[in-house]
């Protein structure tokens, strides 16, 4: 039957049909062949040639399979299918430049890269399989691979305590609380801390209009005689905490007629002894003497002065307090003696130590600063101010406001404007989408905008309220893989569980101690327990290391143990009541576990003893590398020349032992002594003695600024 | 005529599912530095910046806390100790003298200190503060900033061509 139909098929339909199965057979094997050539699969064939390639192909192949891999984390929202393409991540012997890119091991990190997938580091997109899509930022798949430059962002999600691995964004998070970010913006881990920019509640009384004026203008830059920029505050490494506000001249006036307004303490003139004044107004010595008492004292330890050598200008000195070229110009006099005599008097949170000023050394010191520390250009381009109008006062009052002077500079009776500017939480996880480019030119992804309105916020926003801050490159990628790092609350709370917090750091003294310590601010430049600065040793265990009678003398008039420290302790011309106080303070409580005094055997502490450690200490080990005797030996530890008179002998012996158990931080090498080399030693660094000399008194003291000082 | 409507319809979509499977995504030519953990200036040229990896970031970090004051010109709190030692110690970028030593001496030099490997005491030990990998890491800083640049050994298993 069939047969007799097919026979009735005329030619035509018959080539028709047979036409028609070819194209129809074509047409399905294009679906394998579309298959075949998928972007994924040429990468697993192109993997398998180059490990026939290699020597170790069975290693290299023991867990191929010609499927998707993929790296399911549930609780971490991990989908990550880089792998199938990405497969000698795990390949030690991969891991050679030679290799292409797209088979190099991963360079080896603190986690297993299994474990944690690839987009919680380097974001992209974990579900794609094809390499556009993946890596780059398209209509659908919108987060894009973070540059390797910024990766460190991905470690702060989690870290957000400080990892010594990842230094940029430990400098970033640093800028964005030197800065102030935190004044206008919510950032977390970052506190805001009780007075960011200073207090302006009676700033009437510290300088006048015009500077202020000026200082709205350009803060910071200092102008020569010629009208050259010598010192720009915006490019200058020293970052100006105070940016520049883009002030038209009618907002200049406002707001330096409302500051000037402001007197609400007005300041209660201290009158020097007359008798000091009349024996030394005379002096010709006077400014000079003044110079030299401002040098011995380490002012420079927080303040900087701007210095010409060799026809290049440079700012020397700390950055803990303002830089002072200019000040004797910019400060009222009667403003400046109150200030040195009580600084917590004007400002309730400064980190100004009180320091005991005789009055001679005050005379000496404010004649040095309003003689020699002015610029009689420093006003240069400022108009004539006159007596504030109230009008003015009314448009410098609602600026104040309205540019968020407020977030950062306390008023008395104004309100403080937190959250003025937006929420930074959680800008790191934002999609192209969710940004504002405006009208610039740059690549629509997160990291360009992040730079873009860091470096001119008017770019990406004409209408910005953010003022402009100037950055050197290092900076800009520092602080932008910090706020990169910023993806705002986990999502599960699997993530949750991932998440490292800050430690919190506090230290609370209370009574005599705590009374000297706030009044010398030792914890601007000291860390105790974790808190305070940075500048200064650490001093948690201080009570371990320093024999008391040295701690006493020390603060009565420090020394420098390292030759090399241009930043020295201040002078604070501390009473004999407030040195015994903190030593008797430091040597009860800031005591170290590992240092038992109570274990020591002075009696060990022989002749013979100290002979075989001197031995020891210059032939076998050879400390004189790094640590000075005498006038001798290198310069990286401190000096040994009073080591009998400064340490106590049970922390040399837990020192030698293990110095990183002491202070974790240290670059002493940890050795591998005996414990007769460590009596030996210690024997012999105790014989060492320097009686330190007394005090001079200034009028005598004439020494060069490179030869005295403290500090270690 | 139908059929061949069909053939003509049939053939264009045959070429349009061939050119829809040739599409191959270029991998986008990145900045160097871009693609670095880290970088660190020539010592010798400053305007030339080497990028760093993980690993030689690492070093770097590790180089800057401990071996500075001795194998470098310049610390970050002032003067080199190097001056005041006899032998003076070599620069961490010299190249002529460290990229004769192979890493293995390099890393027992570290470990061991000078005078375990019949050189100068006062190149203390570090076995004992640093771990393995720290080392590792600081010889791979090393070999990055070399001057003249560092040529990894010939060995047998990396004669492959990235071709």
């Amino acid at each position: 039957m069939l047969a007799e139909d097919m026979g009735k098929m005329t030619y035509r339909t018959r080539w028709t049909f047979a036409v028609s199965s070819v194209v129809f057979l074509v047409v399905l094997a294009i679906s394998p062949f579309k298959d075949f050539r998928r972007e994924w699969k040429q990468y697993k064939r192109a993997y398998l040639r180059f490990a026939q390639s290699r020597p170790d192909t069975k290693k290299l192949l023991a867990d191929y399979r010609p499927s998707i891999d993929q790296i399911w984390l549930p609780g971490m929202n991990v989908v990550d299918r880089c792998t199938t393409c990405h497969q000698g991540i795990t390949q030690a012997s991969l891991a050679d430049k030679a290799v292409p890119l797209s088979f190099r091991a991963h360079p080896p990190i603190p986690h297993n890269v299994r474990d944690w997938g690839c987009t919680v580091c380097h974001r992209g997109q974990g579900p794609a399989t094809e390499v556009a899509e993946a890596h780059e930022s398209t209509l659908a798949w919108e987060q894009p691979v973070l540059p390797t430059r910024f990766i460190q962002a991905s470690c702060g999600t989690c870290h957000q305590s400080d990892l010594p691995q990842t230094p940029q964004l430990t400098r970033g998070r640093e800028l964005l609380a030197e800065l102030n970010c935190q004044g206008c913006h919510r950032l977390p881990g970052i506190e805001r801390p009780a007075m960011l920019g200073p207090d302006l509640t009676s700033v009437g009384t510290k300088v006048s209009r015009e500077w202020m004026y000026k200082w709205l203008k350009e803060p910071r830059t200092i102008v020569d005689k010629d009208g050259n920029v010598v010192v720009n505050g915006y490019e200058t490494e020293e970052e100006p905490r105070m940016p520049k506000f883009r002030l038209t001249e009618a907002e200049l006036r406002g707001l330096s007629a409302y500051l000037s307004m402001q007197k609400a303490r007005p300041i209660v003139p201290y009158k020097i002894d007359p008798h000091v004044i009349a024996v030394w107004s005379k002096n010709p010595e006077l400014v000079s003497q003044g110079e030299v008492r401002f040098r011995q004292m380490f002012c420079s330890t927080c303040h900087s002065l701007a210095v010409t050598r060799a026809g290049e200008t440079k700012l020397i000195g700390g950055e803990i307090g303002p830089e002072l070229t200019k000040v004797g110009s910019k400060v009222n006099p009667d403003w400046l003696i109150a200030w040195l005599r009580s600084p917590e008097g004007y400002l309730p949170h400064t980190r100004m130590s009180h320091y005991g000023w005789s009055d001679e050394d005050l005379y000496k010191v404010t004649q040095y600063i309003t003689t020699k520390l002015v610029d009689s250009d420093l006003l240069t381009g400022v108009p004539k101010l006159d007596t504030p109008t109230d009008q003015e006062i009314q448009l410098g009052h609602r600026l104040f406001l309205e540019k968020g002077c407020a977030s950062c500079h306390t008023i008395e009776g104004l309100n403080p404007q937190k959250d003025f500017g937006p929420d930074l939480s959680a800008l790191g996880g934002k999609n192209a989408s969710e940004l504002e480019f405006g009208s610039a030119k740059i690549p629509h992804n997160l990291v360009s905008y992040i730079q873009a309105k860091l470096q001119d916020p008017g770019s990406v926003n004409p209408a910005a309220r953010m003022p402009q801050y100037n950055w050197n490159p290092a900076d800009l990628d520092a602080i932008t893989t910090a706020l990169l790092s910023m993806k705002g609350a986990p999502a599960t709370s699997a993530l949750q569980n991932l998440v490292v917090p800050r430690k919190e750091a506090a230290f609370r003294p209370a009574g005599a101690f705590a009374e000297a310590y706030e009044r010398y601010k030792c914890y601007t430049c000291h860390k105790f327990n974790g808190y305070g600065g940075d500048l200064a040793p650490d001093l948690t265990y201080e009570g371990s290391r320093a024999q008391r009678q040295w701690l006493v003398d020390f603060l009565r008039n420090p020394q420098t143990l390292r030759p090399t420290l241009v930043l020295r302790m201040p002078q604070f011309n501390m009473t004999d009541k407030d040195a015994a106080t903190l030593a008797d303070y430091m040597t009860l409580v800031l005591q170290h576990p590992a240092a038992n005094p109570s274990a020591i055997d002075s009696k060990q502490f022989t002749p013979a003893m100290a002979a075989l450690g001197k031995q020891l200490y210059e032939v076998k080990y050879q400390c004189q590398s790094c640590h000075t005797i005498g006038g001798t030996g290198g310069y990286v530890g401190p000096n040994l020349n009073n080591a009998g008179g400064w340490l106590t002998p049970a922390w040399i012996e837990a020192w030698l032992r293990n110095p990183q158990a002491l202070v974790p931080d240290t670059i002493e090498p940890r050795r591998n002594f005996t414990e007769n080399e460590v009596t030996a030693l210690t024997a012999y660094l105790m014989t060492l003695r320097q009686s330190i000399k007394p005090q001079k008194t200034a009028s005598i003291m004439r020494a060069p600024s490179g030869a005295q000082g403290a500090g270690r | 005529m139908k059929p061949r409507i069909w053939m003509t319809a049939f053939v264009l979509m045959v070429l349009a599912g061939a050119a829809g499977c040739s599409k191959h995504a270029e991998a986008a030519k990145a900045d160097p530095l871009l693609a670095a953990y880290d970088s660190e200036p020539d010592w010798t040229d400053s305007q030339k910046i080497i990028p760093l990896s993980y690993q030689q970031a690492q070093g770097k970090r590790v180089f800057y806390q401990y071996c500075v004051w001795c194998h470098a010109d310049a610390t970050p709190s002032g003067p080199s100790n190097r001056s005041n030692l006899t032998p003076v110690p070599p620069l961490l970028n010299d190249g002529t003298t460290l990229n004769a030593e192979s890493d293995e001496y390099m890393q027992n030099i570290i470990t061991l200190g000078g005078s375990a490997m019949g050189k100068s005491a006062m190149m203390p030990p570090y076995g004992r503060m640093l771990s393995a990998e720290e080392i590792r890491s600081v010889i791979a800083f090393t070999r990055a900033i070399a001057q003249p640049p560092y040529q990894p050994p010939g060995r047998p298993g990396s004669q492959y061509s990235a071709k």
